[in-house]
């Protein structure tokens, strides 16, 4: 029996198989790869898989449940492909859209004329509970808002991609694209076998960079950078831990740093150690008790000031979910338009703003088809899947909304695209969705060539999210035939370049004998 | 480097030798015990009872755990003994407590330490779940204590081969030694008081005529050679001291002898090197130089006094005193360096 004996595409759009069963032409060579494996044999690779997830600890936490609070983020071993002209297409798409937002957060905590010339309305905007009013008018270094920026796409019923969210706070999920990358290479080395699959790795060399650019001038020469993490108990620690240690920098707790004034410092051994720049992974809420939440006791107290006074760089800037908010989503394309000119190279999903009376009542009269989410929520929290909710569920929800209309949107259900997973004995279509990751430093904009691939495991469910169910799979983009792997990335080219040149300048060492014990030797000859 | 990091480091530091040693001690007591042929202290048995096959009393002592397992168990039998050294987690130094704890630690400050160091406390940690009291009683319970032997040491060996030789790696080792050396020297206050009754009684009458330092009896013997294997020390004597077992000699070498890796006197020396390298405390603590001082005062005393001496005036106050001023180091170390 092979994996995709029983494969059935349904209704849905596949990412792997034409609706006659044929592989699409990007899939044809891992097919082949995998058609005539058998089950038992795919089964002892995962196996080898999750002994390595489990072994190294790579879980994530799940609230609310008080039995096992670690489990290991399942990893599906069936690639996602992304051929080239896609990928194209997703790339400028996104940094149009990055463009964008960072235009409109720049906009919104200054001079405010998107909202003077009406083109999202102020009240939206003003009462969003994302939006800080104790930033306005403060400058971020370079007019960068979001460095590091998660943006979630689907495809459709007909392959479209298009943006479900943006993710412009703590986008998180990038340590599994690295991760995951790293064990399939060991697992099933011969399925990139012929494939351009482009390299993921240089992400935490960019990011880095970007990070280190931000640094205040005066410190620009060697500047202390530190990722702050709310702790051990966090759902992504492990992911916070992981990127601490890629990136070769401190991971800090609130409890780990002090502000004097003005200025940051960490505790250390040898005393107070000067921090210029914070890639920091809790929400604004809890930065500064000073500030925002005053019961915050993971924050650090006086460091908002610090940063309005320029003597320490925060990515993301502070305020960015004003622009995340689902409720703005809606009017993305507009701004795109707004700020640049031009439309939008990727397209929403349509949605409706409970906010506007004609779209409220379309709303509460057609709960049974939609998706509704509150405006502020993330990981599948606050959600209600109409089509699949129970008529409690609906009556309940349309309460919710009819209290505060601000909070709520709703979509129409995509169909989301499906791809194989393994489900033990063999491959079925799953609905998956794709969040590459966007660095915006002061030089400009790098996405990254690979990205998180969310899939969701249960049979029928369109939730994709890690808490309710999902998993991953490894995402590879594929270079532009007759383009070798590594253009596209000057750095690694040149490096490749002084490798080869070392090794052949040393040459002439190599090959000499290995020394041993003569003694030995002679004994064993005797 | 950090406060909070250099803490964790000393602390799994700490606790993964605290397994290792806690393995150690009821792993050689069970298997001396079996073939000493005799119970330790006979006289302790009423009449027309079977003794208890081990003197688990002075590994309750050593570990200053007794009131706490006098407290919960009825009983010194070899399950109640190994359920509370090695999977109760009410007992704060029982294997499992330890582990978790070091693999808490670890998983605080994993971006510090190489990954293959955290692996190995995680995989073990893993394991652990896998045991319980019964399936150590069912195999071999040495399959058990060397599992737990050999994880700590894979972790030590992973550490040498990876770590920079850097702060971090200084902390790790401050906490593996002063461990170490503290341990060393319970085992041998405690042990040294059940194995020499004789001497007790010479302590107790204050006669001076009996010479406390020859070679006691074949049951002392035995006693001190299960000293000797729980610190993996007996091979390593030997070569030192070929004349035979003479506790004198057995104090000297653990204690003393500077090139045995658990005496006393080495781990000190040490911890040390590694405050040496890590420096004055920051100038914002108010004890900055504290630790220094008191790390000095414990090598004088381990460089500059004799075996015969330390016995003479009383082996018990001399392992105390070392036991206080291990216990202030740590203190002073903690409140110079590693207090947020």
């Amino acid at each position: 029996m092979s994996l995709f004996e029983s494969y059935r595409t349904d209704p849905f759009f596949d990412e792997m198989f034409f609706e006659n069963g044929e592989p699409r032409p990007h899939y044809r060579k891992l097919f082949q790869h995998l058609k005539d494996m058998t089950p038992e044999e795919f089964k002892r690779r995962v196996a080898l898989a999750d002994k390595t997830l489990i072994n190294q600890g790579i879980t994530f936490a799940v609230y609310g449940d008080g039995a096992g609070t670690e489990k290991p983020f399942p990893f599906d071993l069936i690639p996602r492909i992304i051929p080239a002209d896609e990928w194209d297409l997703i790339e400028r798409g996104l940094k149009q859209r990055l463009q964008t937002l960072n235009l409109f957060l720049y906009d919104i905590y200054h001079e405010q004329k998107v909202l003077k010339d009406g083109v999202v309305p102020r009240e939206l905007v003003i009462n969003a509970s994302n939006y800080r009013a104790e930033f306005q008018n403060a400058d971020p270094p370079g007019n960068i808002y979001v460095h590091i920026c998660g943006t979630d796409l689907i495809r459709d019923a007909d392959g479209t991609y298009r943006v479900l969210e943006d993710n412009l706070r703590t986008p998180s999920g990038v340590s599994y694209v690295l991760e995951n990358r790293t064990i399939l290479t060991r697992v099933m080395p011969f399925m990139f076998r012929d494939l351009p699959v482009r390299p993921v790795d240089n992400y935490t060399t960019q990011l880095l960079s970007n990070l280190r650019e931000l640094a205040p001038a005066s410190r620009q020469e060697n500047p202390n950078v530190v990722l702050l993490t709310p702790g051990v108990y966090n759902s992504a620690y492990f992911e916070h831990a992981f990127l601490a240690q890629q990136l070769g920098i401190e991971l800090v707790e609130g409890r780990d740093l002090e502000v004097r004034d003005n200025i940051v410092f960490m505790r250390t051994t040898k005393g107070l150690e000067r921090v210029d720049v914070i890639y920091r992974r809790i929400d604004d809420d809890f930065l500064d008790p000073l500030v925002f939440r005053k019961d915050s006791k993971l924050g650090v107290p006086g460091l908002v000031h610090a940063y309005r006074h320029g003597n320490v760089a925060l990515a993301n800037s502070i305020g960015t979910g004003v622009a995340d908010d689902k409720v703005i989503y809606a009017f993305v394309p507009k701004l795109i338009r707004y700020y640049l000119g031009e439309d939008a190279i990727l397209p929403n999903v349509e949605t409706y703003l409970a906010s506007e009376p004609d779209s409220l009542l379309y709303i509460l009269e057609n709960l049974d088809k939609l998706v509704v989410k509150a405006a502020n929520e993330s990981g599948g929290y606050g959600m209600l899947m109409g089509p699949q909710a129970t008529k409690e569920e609906r009556d309940e929800f349309a309460l919710k909304i009819k209290e505060n209309p601000r909070n709520y949107i709703a979509q129409p259900l995509i169909a989301l695209s499906r791809a194989p997973a393994f489900l033990g004995e063999c491959c079925e279509g799953r609905h998956v969705d794709l969040r590459p990751y966007l660095l915006t430093g002061k030089r400009g904009m790098t996405l990254i060539p690979g990205a998180l691939t969310r899939v969701a495991l249960k049979k029928g469910s369109y939730v994709v999210n890690s808490s309710q169910g999902g998993g991953s799979k490894d995402t590879w983009v594929l270079a532009k035939e007759g383009m070798s792997q590594s253009q596209g990335n000057g750095s690694q080219t040149q490096t490749m370049g002084s490798m080869t040149q070392t090794l052949s300048s040393s040459k002439s060492q190599m090959g000499s004998p290995l020394s041993s014990n003569p003694a030995q030797t002679s004994k064993g000859n005797e | 480097m950090l406060c909070r990091d250099a803490d964790a480091c000393y602390w799994i530091g700490r606790y993964v030798e605290r397994a290792e040693a806690t393995a150690r001690m009821v792993d050689v007591h069970y298997h001396a015990a079996l073939d000493s042929g005799m119970s330790y202290n006979v006289e302790d048995v009423p009449p027309g009872e079977t003794e208890p096959p081990i003197h688990w009393a002075s590994l309750l002592k050593i570990s200053g755990s007794d009131e706490d397992f006098y407290a919960r168990y009825e009983s010194e039998t070899d399950r109640d003994i190994i359920q509370f050294f090695a999977f109760d987690l009410k007992n704060p130094h029982s294997i499992l407590s330890t582990w978790n704890r070091a693999r808490d630690n670890a998983r605080s400050i994993r971006e510090q330490i190489a990954s293959e160091m955290w692996e190995s406390i995680n995989i073990f940690y893993l394991e652990l779940r896998e045991w319980n009291v019964d399936r150590v009683l069912e195999g071999s319970p040495h399959e058990f204590f060397e599992r737990v032997k050999r994880s700590s040491h894979l972790f030590q060996g992973i550490l040498n081969r990876t770590m920079l030789m850097s702060e971090t790696r200084d902390w790790l080792d401050v906490g593996r030694f002063l461990e170490r050396g503290d341990q060393t020297a319970r085992l041998l206050d405690v042990k040294y008081h059940d194995l020499l009754p004789a001497y007790r009684a010479i302590e107790e009458n204050a006669h001076p005529a009996v010479e406390p330092l020859g070679v006691g009896s074949q049951l002392d013997i035995h006693g001190w050679i299960a000293v000797l294997k729980s610190v993996s020390a007996f091979e390593m004597y030997r070569k030192v001291y070929p004349a035979g077992l003479r506790s004198a000699s057995v104090v000297d070498f653990l204690v003393l002898n500077p090139q045995f890796p658990a005496s006393v006197r080495h781990c000190v020396k040490r911890v040390d090197g590694c405050l040496t390298r890590i420096g004055d405390g920051p100038k914002e603590s108010e004890t900055a130089m504290e630790p220094q001082r008191l790390i000095m005062r414990l090598m004088a005393d381990l460089q500059y006094v004799r075996p015969g001496s330390i016995i003479k005036s009383g082996l018990h106050e001399f392992l105390e005193d070392i036991q206080v001023q291990c216990a202030d180091l740590g203190d002073s170390i903690t409140k110079t360096y590693l207090s947020y």
